[in-house]
């Protein structure tokens, strides 16, 4: 039997985490949809980032993106699972799926979509609980970063400096990143846990040139400084020139531990 | 009779006029600079000045020297792309607001200082660029105080104050000569020799935020690591005002202050 979830919660509440494990436990297909969100009075609308379907894809290689398009219809659609993530800073009024915002339902027709239960993290008690803030404004920014590699040592000055207040004050940052080794990585931030997460992906890039890979960057919080972000992370990424170095140096060390 | 030591002054008018009022307060009137009189900091003419006025004697530190030969600092002296563009950036502020007369006096100024058995460099006797960590490797520790022949060597550039005794020192080499089947045993011992790093007047990287440097009683062999609160919002503001990036002042503030260095702590340009 086809079930469709709507879950929502503020940002860093651990959807995607819950998300991602509901998935792995779930024997049939999967299917995915992240909707943007909706502006509220004094509250910026949060930022409809494929961070978490790229970070779901990597981890869950035959996940479905319904947010481009339709189910397929070659899609076995017996015992499938569709989760729809949906960030909401607010609790809902109504339990259950009459809680669900109305301008959601009416996306959802876009996709021929009917939910049939819905979680709101902070309300219902099968969800994890985690400390959150309670936001009552918001400013959001999200930079694309795709076939962009960072200089490994800039982007731990950059990321320590992000999350320590330099250029605003950051209540979460999300970002998936490049590094010139052919690594993936998340790095994930939220002011009222502890340290930062960082996750190496499975997919590894070759040693050759830029990766075409969904890459970029998502932060959340109050007097941010974004030309200053922007041309700080500009400073931390690779020129051609740089990046083909590193990425002469690793083929050639690949090159010699395989002839050893 | 006390003496003061301080280093790293970085151009941060304020932390230099709070550390020399503290070191007055003391009765002291011997002080040794170790240099990096300017570099990152908004006031690099005006600290050049009180340096001048109070007639302290300084030796040439790397930023002193990198700014005199119209050279970038080397990019191996960098941790990171962002810290190399930053450095940069100040290095050509700098170069850009100091007068032809400071910058003759930071050319004229010698690698090294003696007094008696004391030497005071900037880096290491090797170079203003090379980094003597607290960690550092012991035997290379030993052999850089030893070579310098002295008995303290007194040290500034890592911004991290620390004082190193380093006690019961032995080399011991094994030598087999050309045609000869004997192997010579030699041994050397060393007596206890010690390595004072001064800190940072302008620039601290120990995690706090308060200016640091060291007292030297040459009598008692007393060393002391003193730490001196400064008027810190001016030297932020005057750092906005001057148009130096604001990172600087945001790091000098939060005693986020990180060195700019390379990994290796031994690293020796060879520029």
């Amino acid at each position: 039997m086809s079930q469709t979830w709507i879950i929502s919660g503020p940002p860093g509440c651990g959807k995607t985490s819950w998300i991602l494990n509901t998935f792995k436990n779930h024997s049939g297909n999967c299917g995915y949809v992240r909707l943007g969100g909706y502006s509220e009075i004094n509250l910026e609308q949060a930022i409809n980032s494929t961070i978490d379907f790229a970070f779901l894809k990597d981890q869950i290689p035959n996940l479905l993106d319904l947010s481009s398009s339709k189910l397929p219809l070659k899609v076995e659609k017996e015992n499938i699972l569709i989760i729809i993530e949906f960030p909401q800073f607010f609790i809902p009024k109504f339990q259950g799926i009459s809680g669900i915002d109305l301008r959601v339902i009416k996306e959802l027709e876009i996709y021929n979509l009917q939910p049939n239960k819905y979680l709101h993290f902070g309300r219902d008690l099968e969800l994890p609980i985690k400390d959150t803030l309670d936001f009552k404004a918001i400013e959001s920014c999200s930079i694309d970063l795709k076939k962009n590699i960072w200089d490994p040592a800039s982007l731990n000055t950059f990321w320590f400096e992000l999350v320590n207040g330099a250029y605003g004050d950051v209540y979460r940052a999300k970002a998936l990143m490049n590094l010139p080794d052919g690594r993936y990585i998340l790095f994930n931030w939220i002011l009222t846990q502890k340290g930062s997460q960082y996750q190496t992906l499975n997919q590894v890039a070759p040693l050759n040139g830029r990766p075409e890979r969904h890459s970029e960057i998502v932060i959340q919080g109050k007097n941010l400084n974004f030309q200053l972000i922007k041309s700080t992370i500009n400073n931390c990424l690779l020129s051609d020139a740089v990046l083909e170095h590193h990425q002469a140096t690793l083929r050639n060390s690949q090159l010699q531990t395989s002839r050893n | 009779m006390n003496q003061a030591v301080i280093s790293c002054l970085h151009a941060n008018l304020p932390a230099v006029e709070a550390v020399l009022k503290d070191i007055e307060l003391q009765g002291i009137t011997n002080i040794t600079c170790l240099g990096d009189l300017v570099g990152y900091g908004p006031q690099p003419n005006e600290v050049i000045e009180l340096i001048k006025e109070k007639k302290i004697a300084t030796c040439q530190g790397c930023w002193d020297e990198d700014v005199v030969d119209g050279l970038d600092a080397c990019d191996c002296s960098y941790p990171s792309q962002i810290a190399e563009r930053r450095g940069h950036f100040a290095h050509q502020w700098t170069t850009e607001k100091l007068t032809k007369e400071n910058k003759d006096f930071l050319a004229n100024l010698p690698y090294s200082i003696r007094k008696d058995e004391c030497l005071f460099v900037h880096g290491s006797p090797n170079s203003q660029h090379e980094y003597l960590l607290p960690d550092m490797d012991a035997f290379a520790a030993l052999e850089r105080v030893e070579n310098a022949k002295a008995e303290i060597l007194f040290c500034g550039h890592t911004h991290q104050p620390y004082i190193r005794e380093l006690a019961n020192g032995s080399i011991s080499v094994k030598v087999k000569n050309s045609g000869s089947k004997d192997i010579q045993k030699k041994e050397m011992n060393l007596p206890m020799r010690r390595i004072v790093n001064a800190g940072s007047v302008g620039e601290p990287r120990h995690g706090g935020t308060k200016a640091t440097y060291v007292v030297y009683n040459d009598i008692t062999n007393d060393v002391k690591i003193r730490e001196v609160e400064y008027d810190i919002e001016l030297t932020c503001k005057a750092i906005i005002n001057a148009g130096l990036p604001p990172i600087f002042a945001w790091r000098l503030k939060n005693g986020f202050e990180f060195a700019e260095r390379a990994e290796d702590a031994s690293h020796f340009c060879e520029r």
